[in-house]
């Protein structure tokens, strides 16, 4: 469907270098990155809105890369939604159906199913500079999939609303995509939307994407510090394999403190690890432990309250963050400077 | 130096003196012109046949001058404004000297080159510019086009270029994008500039006197009006026409505020 060959793209300062990507038919796909990670420039690119040095970009198995922005079948949804506020909503719905000289017919239909898609019947009289960040939100969307695009480019949508409009928006964008069924490229620099949103997930940093994989994969399999970092992995650590233990388990001091890792790639010398701070339990009482287990003895140095969540953080030789639920919490009766047991699986020990 | 509430109120007294004194200064050289006419004899002036015709013919240059400015104007804003080139500060400063060298110079310069070879061929072969009132509309052309192109570029300069980019997206070619979308963005600024434009045309005095003259009932636009009736010591003429010309600025400067408070651009 979106076939990126080896694109650059120079904008003095700043470059996109070397971005290799494809995107299947009917995907939702999200770029992810910082702030200046060159996400925004990269789905411009797509649009035909920069011309890359070098590189070619395949829309719908046709080359794209020198066809200006109207010959592309690509709407595009910047971040401030840029709704023309000399018309009014059902005026801006209509914009890009009449310029594609659509029948009268055609357009009161397209309209009708946009307005109804997008659940913004009450508003189609209105002027753009009257209407909230969700309904304008929702109006250049409209707008967009009026013409019934091929490739959908929603940049930062999201980004301008508050978290509660958000969330409603998130659902939105999932049933929408799921009833047109219209593949979408969507950017964002916000961990959680990608991973609720997207069927894969491209993680960019500095113009270039470092790593593309699935919300899983991305998630617990980051394959750079930078990715870890990026999604938020709390227990993140360098360390060294000293050993091997079995085919597919090896051994990674870190700071004297040793732990098994189910690891099928071998790894040698200096290595990074990180654990999910959800993957991992404590207790009071020593366990039994299977082979396949990993258990430090530790003392809880801090407690944290992140609402629906407790964020508990353990000295074990290293620093571990533990995420449990409320109840988890109050059932084990833990509190700052208790003992506890650290236990979490060598198969959640990500090696990279 | 003035510190705390004092120092504020030391600070808003003097800002607001300054003001004061500026406004009493022009409402005063304004009323004295109204005290200096006679209301009788003013009326009398504003409907002899020479003064109409000043009238008519300041209206009509200055109209066609706007015109011609706002449509070579716009898209020549436009290319400054939003497309990148080489030697652009060049061209920068080159709309910059319209607006800040002598209209008299201007003139000059115009009478000068329609005397090169060039010229000569222009006023032979083409419209003659020389001492008529062609050559009003080219002197005011001269001087006030580089403002209109000035006021659009600011007002382009503030359209966000994703409308553009969206209506492109949607199908629109580079033209359709600039008529459907980024005039319809610039109209208040286009109607202001235009009025402005407009105005400073009414008043232009240095470029038209040297290239079309001053001439009675020729080439007498309403400023070479108060010029001649000054040159003949008719000073109750000059002072009719004075207040004829503060009056249009008036209009004009009322007509700005309503078209731009209207909008949602500047």
């Amino acid at each position: 469907m979106i076939y990126i060959k080896n694109l650059l793209k120079n904008l003095g300062d700043f470059s996109l270098e070397d971005i290799n990507l494809d995107v299947q038919d009917g995907e939702y796909f999200v770029l992810l990155g910082p702030t200046g990670a060159g996400k925004s420039v990269l789905i411009e690119c797509i649009a035909g809105l920069h011309k890359p040095e070098k590189g070619e970009i395949w829309i719908n198995g046709r080359n794209a890369t020198g066809l200006t922005p109207e010959e592309r079948e690509v709407s595009y949804v910047p971040q401030d939604y840029a709704l023309f506020p000399f018309l009014s909503v059902k005026e801006n719905i209509e914009f890009g159906m009449k310029i594609k000289k659509y029948s009268k017919f055609e357009i009161n239909q397209g309209l009708k199913k946009m307005v109804n898609l997008l659940e913004i019947e009450n508003i189609t009289h209105r002027n753009p500079s009257t209407l909230s960040g969700g309904e304008s939100q929702r109006v250049a969307v409209a707008r967009a999939l009026a013409v019934k695009p091929k490739l959908l480019l929603l940049d930062e949508p999201l980004s301008a609303l508050d978290p509660r409009t958000k969330q409603a928006l998130w659902i939105e964008l999932k049933r929408i995509h799921r009833e047109l069924k219209v593949t979408t490229i969507h950017v964002t620099h916000n961990f959680e939307e990608a991973i609720s949103l997207g069927d894969r997930i491209a993680v960019m940093n500095e113009g270039k994407i470092v790593q593309i994989g699935t919300p899983g994969e991305i998630f617990r399999k980051p394959k750079s510090m930078f990715v870890a970092e990026f999604v938020g992995a709390d227990n993140l650590f360098k360390g060294i394999c000293t050993s091997k233990i079995e085919d597919e388990t090896s051994r990674v001091s870190i700071n004297g403190v040793s732990m098994d890792v189910f690891a099928a790639a071998k790894k040698d010398g200096e290595c990074y690890v990180s654990i999910r701070p959800e993957d991992i339990v404590l207790s009071k009482e020593i366990c039994k432990c299977y082979a396949d287990m990993n258990m430090l003895k530790g003392k809880i140095t801090e407690i944290l309250d992140k609402g629906i969540l407790i964020k508990v953080v353990v000295d074990a030789g290293i620093q571990l963050s533990v995420l449990l639920t409320r109840r988890a919490c109050l059932e084990k009766e833990l509190s700052k400077g208790d003992s506890v047991y650290v236990i979490f699986k060598a198969m959640d020990v990500h090696l990279f | 130096m003035f510190k705390g509430i004092f120092g504020e109120r030391v600070f808003k007294a003097a800002t607001l003196a300054t003001l004061i004194f500026f406004v009493l200064f022009f409402t005063g050289i304004i009323i004295s012109i109204i005290f200096y006419t006679n209301p009788g004899e003013v009326l009398k002036i504003l409907f002899s046949a020479e003064v109409l015709f000043a009238i008519k013919l300041s209206l009509i240059t200055a109209t066609i001058t706007a015109v011609i400015s706002i449509i070579i104007g716009i898209p020549a804003a436009y290319a400054i404004s939003k497309t990148e080139f080489r030697g652009k500060s060049v061209v920068d400063t080159i709309l910059d000297l319209p607006i800040v060298v002598s209209p008299i110079a201007l003139g000059a310069a115009l009478l000068v080159f329609f005397n090169t070879p060039a010229g000569i061929a222009i006023e032979e072969h083409g419209i003659k510019f020389v001492f008529v009132v062609s050559g009003i509309i080219l002197a005011q052309f001269t001087v006030v086009s580089a403002l209109f192109i000035r006021l659009m570029k600011s007002s382009f300069d503030s359209i966000n270029p994703r409308y553009e980019d969206v209506a492109r997206t949607l199908g629109c070619s580079k033209f359709q994008a600039f008529f459907k979308v980024t005039l319809p963005l610039a109209k208040n600024g286009i109607i202001s500039a235009g009025i402005l434009t407009w105005a400073r045309a009414i008043g232009e005095f240095g470029a038209t006197v040297t290239l079309a003259g001053a001439t009675a009932m020729k080439t007498e636009t309403l400023p070479i009006a108060i010029f001649l009736s000054l040159a003949t010591a008719d000073v109750e003429k000059a002072m009719t026409v004075i207040l004829i010309l503060v009056c249009i600025a008036m209009i004009a400067l009322i007509a700005i505020r309503k078209a731009v408070g209207r909008g949602w651009l500047i």
